[in-house]
């Protein structure tokens, strides 16, 4: 079998014709679709999930008032920085950075020869 | 002259005819059903698809903004909902004995099993992966309309031109000895 040939059996397909019944079918769909009451606005569970929200942002915000939240939050994100700035750490950090970069485009070539 | 045809009835059913419709799933049912049906090799099952297609068109007539033909948009619908409808339920890879026996046959029983054959060829296309398969598949329904196949798969001619090409590859790799040649490139010419 030659290009042509897979051209010829790909693009000539013996046309299929609709059941009589296919546009009748549709159209009764279709009216039901159009007839049906638009679904109701879920209040109740609109509601509900917005006390919800409410009560655990008013709990959050008590806690963080409460504790030294912030204070501690604020120390953790200094000293995280601190460290990335060590320049002991930025030749490990670069290696690491190198390795994750690899490994992405071993896998996007994989992929795009396994045709995927 | 049918794109006409088609204005006119999608602005009857935007003015709430519903008769308008019906105009579009007459013109268009042969179509649509002979779409779904090269993607499941299925009749039943292709005009359930060409049914949901319908209904999803109808539910977003609204959105088509006559950017391109009315027919391009249409297919375009369509096509999601036969990929949604192939995510739920694949149909079968062609299985690799099927190939064998075809390629261990002789000339003249080739010829008495060119039907068989032919359809071995595109349920092979069918069980390519998804984009090489919606590819080839708009491609050659669209009768080899490079440019029409890039417009209903919403993607650069180019990048279509491309998935041709891995998919024919695809498709010779599947097909082992049935398909001796290289891949063609009358894409590439298109």
């Amino acid at each position: 079998m030659n290009p042509e040939d897979l051209d010829r059996i790909l693009a000539s397909e013996q046309p299929l014709a609709p059941s009589s019944g296919f546009v009748a079918s549709v159209m009764e769909r279709a009216l039901e679709r159009a007839s049906a009451p638009p679904l109701p606005f879920p209040w109740r569970r609109f509601l509900f999930g917005l006390l919800v929200s409410l009560a655990l942002g008013g709990i959050c915000g008590w806690i963080a008032v409460r504790l030294p939240l912030m204070d501690a939050l604020a120390g953790a994100v200094g000293a995280a920085l601190a460290a990335f700035a060590d320049p002991r750490l930025s030749p490990a950090l670069a290696e690491a950075a190198a390795a994750l970069a690899g490994t992405y485009l071993v896998v996007r070539l994989t992929l795009g020869l396994s045709g995927r | 002259m049918e794109e006409d045809s088609d204005l006119i009835d999608v602005r009857r059913v935007l003015a709430g005819d519903l008769g308008g419709f019906e105009g579009i799933v007459r013109r268009w049912q042969a179509p649509l059903i002979n779409l779904a049906y090269r993607f499941v090799r299925d009749r039943e099952r292709a005009e359930d698809m060409a049914q949901e297609a319908f209904l999803r068109i109808f539910q977003q007539l609204a959105r088509f903004r006559g950017d391109s033909a009315f027919s391009t948009w249409m297919f375009s619908v369509a096509l999601n909902v036969y990929r949604s409808a192939l995510r739920r339920r694949a149909i079968p890879a062609v299985p690799l004995d099927a190939i064998a026996e075809l390629v261990g046959r002789s000339a003249p029983q080739l010829a008495l099993e060119d039907a068989e054959r032919e359809e071995l060829v595109r349920r092979a296309v069918a069980g390519l992966p998804p984009r090489y398969r919606d590819a080839l598949t708009v491609f050659y329904f669209k009768e080899m309309d490079l440019a029409e196949t890039a417009r209903i798969l919403k993607v650069p001619e180019g990048t279509a031109k491309a998935l041709l090409h891995r998919g024919r590859k695809l498709l010779h790799r599947t097909l082992g000895g049935l398909v001796s040649s290289t891949p063609a490139t009358r894409e590439a010419h298109a």
